[in-house]
């Protein structure tokens, strides 16, 4: 059927710009992200290409010694176990570990290296030790003591949080500053415990200055590393939004979606279908003369305009004058020139011009024509 | 299967007591809406069956564009249950029903009567699209609706304006016939009847055989012909649809021609009608003496301009089909230079040769308006084209008049009674 058909495509012609739009978009969006890979973000992550990340530090050591990055403290503990003797447990953002999850890692008895740890985390793993003040980590400080890793290092930008041991106790001391020292070793059972009051010499931007890169490698010196850097911790019987409703409420959408439903059925269904009726042609009657007139401007067609004009002005005075519509112009311009008291001459250059018509030369001529025409037949009125 | 607000109501009412309801949710759920379902389902099936109902209509089956025609539906209701509800008669939009539905309440076994008013925009026939029955069950929550057929059709007339002008135009005809006072001699070549001389009579008029054999002096009385035929043609083509003014200039042709015909039957004329564009659209052949306006308007009603090219060779052929009496041809179409020279004038002097032409045609004021606009470049331009369209209806009338038909050329407001003025002047020249 015919109406069906223009309304389906009257459908497709509303819907083919919005829909090509949507398919070009969707083609530019997988055409750009073909390639791209997706590094993980976050502060020393290990796979992070951020200035803060720690990807260049583990892709370097990953050359001569494997590197275990674990999420969680259980996983820690397992890399440890599968690991070898020679390894080390680097902890980083240990804040996000619960206190019985420190103890725990502290209870393995691994060499350890803590990375900025928390007060907790120091009393656990390096019992002793204190954090005793910072300094301005822009500042390089001198190793300055017998720790092998240290002393193959050299001065390295480990400026930040400085820590202190209780008198007495057996701890190496490492980048001395006014109040304390940058890194600080302690026996810890059977292994040792590195504590780093920074790890902004460890970071993607600042691993190529000073030793940085040499004394990170160094305090993590073993066959393995476990990387431990705990993802945020999640309580496990936290109630969901959903839980947290009356249970009444929900159920109360039911009969909800259903009124409506009712609703858009009262309101929508029609009493009968609408009538349709075929409309009329609406033509105006002056149509085809309008059409002419802008013919006649786009086209400038001034002389056609001027001797319609001149044709128009004499049919309305050729009754008044008592002449025929075939009387020569001798006549007609004699019979204008007598009444209107005229030089011949001025009336037959105004009716009957020269080939070149004067008045068809510009739109401001065509105008000084039509106001002489009217000025004349006004006077014969 | 219709709803009514009171059904949204009463499923709100089931949501607050799903609200309220506490640890038992659930069940209160299920029961509520299966409450909610059962009442609908159960008001549904109570309703009456808008199917079964038997519908009659009644009322006017012609109207006068611009006039209100009243028609009236009765319901019956043949089933034993209680019809309540509403009741829309649907029509096209352009027939402008009021009311455009009305609430019932028919019991069962009765009979109800409802009624609508149309005012036609538009002429032509109106057909009834068909009754709607909404039929509400006894809960007033849910029912059924049905549309049915009632068939009827109103004929929309032609408004006939014109018809102010018939006083002032029959009593110039009653003049012409000298049956408006006695002073004024009836003009005219038809003998009449003799009658006694008073004072004040032409003493050209008297009878002197009539006079020598009676005692008093006797006048003859004349009268203009009667019995003449006249056939109006309108042409239906595509330069009737142009628009005058708001209307089109095929219904100022129909005022016109409704006008001649009151007119002529009232002067004793038979008048033929024929609309034609390629083919014939509409006829109506005179039967006897007296108006046939109804027959004309009857069937002028349904007429609409087509947008095809006339053609006034056929036109011209099936007018001398129609008899070899000599008659009034009156051509209702536009003087279009370009149509008419082309395929009327080559035919018009076998047409004017046996019958007398008058073309009517309806001007348009918006093109004489037009050749008065001054100022811009462009006022400039339309000005000399509206002047170029106004030279060539002058050339095309006076070619015309040379080959010996009568033209009227007036505005919508002035060519009814122009074209009457026509005729009664043909009339009183004696030329029909």
């Amino acid at each position: 059927m015919s109406t069906s058909e223009t309304g389906w495509r009257r459908v497709w012609r509303a819907v083919r710009i919005p829909g090509a739009v949507l398919i070009v978009l969707v083609v530019v969006a997988v055409l750009a992200s073909l390639g791209d890979e997706q590094f993980p973000e976050g502060h020393m992550d290990p796979g992070s290409v951020d200035p803060q990340g720690g990807r260049a530090l583990v892709q370097t050591m990953q050359e001569d010694r494997d590197v275990h990055v674990v999420r969680s403290a259980d996983g820690a503990e397992q890399a440890l176990d599968a690991a070898g003797d020679n390894s080390v447990l680097a902890v980083f953002l240990d804040h996000r570990l619960e206190p019985g999850e420190v103890r725990s890692l502290a209870e393995l008895e691994s060499d350890t290296l803590l990375v900025q740890p928390t007060l907790q985390t120091l009393e656990e793993f390096a019992p002793g030790v204190d954090m005793s003040g910072r300094t301005e980590s822009d500042e390089t400080l001198d190793g300055g003591c017998a720790l092998p890793a240290v002393a193959s290092a050299g001065p390295a930008d480990v400026a930040g949080e400085l820590y202190e041991a209780a008198p007495g106790q057996a701890v190496t001391e490492c980048y001395a500053a006014a109040s304390g020292s940058a890194v600080v070793q302690v026996e810890h059972g059977s292994g040792t415990t590195t504590v780093v009051g920074t790890d902004h010499f460890m970071t993607n931007t600042e691993l190529a200055d000073e030793g940085n890169a040499a004394l990170a490698m160094n305090l993590m010196d073993a066959e393995d590393v476990v990387w431990l850097r705990p993802d945020v911790h999640v309580p496990e019987d936290s109630a969901t939004l959903t839980e947290l409703l009356p249970r009444s409420l929900l159920w109360s959408a039911v009969p909800l979606v259903g009124a409506l439903l009712l609703l858009a059925l009262w309101r929508g269904r029609r009493l009968g279908a609408l009538v349709p009726e075929s409309l009329p042609v609406v033509v105006r009657a002056a149509e085809t003369t309008e059409g002419r007139a802008g013919l006649y401007h786009s086209r400038k067609a001034r002389d056609r305009a001027a001797a319609a004009l001149r044709t128009g002005f004499l049919d309305r005075v050729q009754g008044k004058l008592g002449l025929r519509p075939d009387d020569p112009r001798e006549t007609v311009v004699s019979a204008l020139a007598t009444r209107l008291g005229e030089d011949p001459v001025r009336v037959r250059a105004l009716l009957y011009p020269d080939r070149p018509d004067p008045y068809a030369g510009d739109d401001e001529a065509l105008n000084r024509l039509a106001e002489e025409l009217d000025e004349r037949a006004r006077r014969l009125r | 299967m219709v709803v009514t607000g009171r059904s949204v109501v009463l499923a709100l009412l089931a949501v607050g007591a799903v609200l309220v309801s506490g640890q038992i949710s659930p069940q209160v759920t299920a029961l509520s809406s299966a409450v909610v379902v059962a009442l609908l389902v159960l008001d549904v099936l109570l309703a009456a069956s808008p199917r079964a109902m038997r519908l009659m209509r009644e009322g006017d089956t012609s109207v006068r564009l611009g006039e209100a025609a009243t028609l009236s539906l009765v319901l019956h209701n043949p089933t034993r249950r209680t019809l309540r509800g509403r009741v829309r008669d649907a029509w096209p939009p352009s027939a402008h029903v009021e009311p455009r539905s009305t609430p019932v309440r028919v019991t069962g076994g009765e009979r109800r009567r409802t009624g609508v008013r149309l005012t036609p925009s538009r002429r032509g026939d109106v057909r009834a699209a068909g009754v709607t029955v909404r039929a509400i069950g006894p809960l007033g929550l849910a029912g059924r609706q049905r549309t049915l057929a009632a068939p009827w059709t109103v004929r929309v007339l032609p408004p006939f304006h014109s018809r102010r002008h018939l006083p002032g135009k029959l009593s110039r005809l009653r003049e012409l016939e000298g049956q408006h006072t006695a002073m004024v001699r009836g003009q005219g070549s038809e003998f009449d009847s003799l009658r006694d001389y008073v004072r004040g009579d032409d003493v050209r008029s008297i009878d002197w055989r009539a006079t020598a054999r009676n005692d008093g002096v006797v006048v003859r009385t004349w009268r203009p012909e009667r019995d003449r035929r006249i056939l109006v043609v309108l042409d239906t083509g595509r330069t009737s649809a142009g628009r005058v003014g708001d209307t089109p200039r095929l219904d100022h042709s129909m005022d016109a021609a409704l006008l001649l015909a009151a007119l002529a039957g009232r002067a004793g004329d038979r008048v033929d009608f024929l609309a034609y564009d390629r083919r014939v659209r509409a006829q109506v052949r005179s039967g006897g003496k007296g108006s046939q306006i109804e027959q004309l308007v009857t069937a002028m009603a349904p007429l609409e301009a087509a947008l095809v090219e006339s053609d006034p060779a056929g036109m011209a052929g099936t007018v001398m089909a129609q008899g070899r009496t000599r008659k009034l041809v009156v051509l209702l179409t536009d003087l279009d230079a370009a149509a008419l020279e082309e395929n009327l004038l080559p035919r018009l002097p076998a047409l004017t040769s046996r019958h007398l032409l008058m073309v009517a045609s309806v001007r348009a004021p918006e093109v004489d308006a037009m050749t008065r606009e001054r100022g811009t470049p462009e006022a400039l331009y339309r000005a000399a084209s509206a002047e170029r369209t106004l030279a060539e209806r002058r050339r095309v009338t006076a070619e015309l008049r040379r080959m010996g038909a009568e033209v009227v050329d007036a505005d919508p407001d002035h060519i009814a009674p122009a074209l009457a003025d026509a005729y009664i002047n043909l009339k009183a020249q004696g030329r029909l």
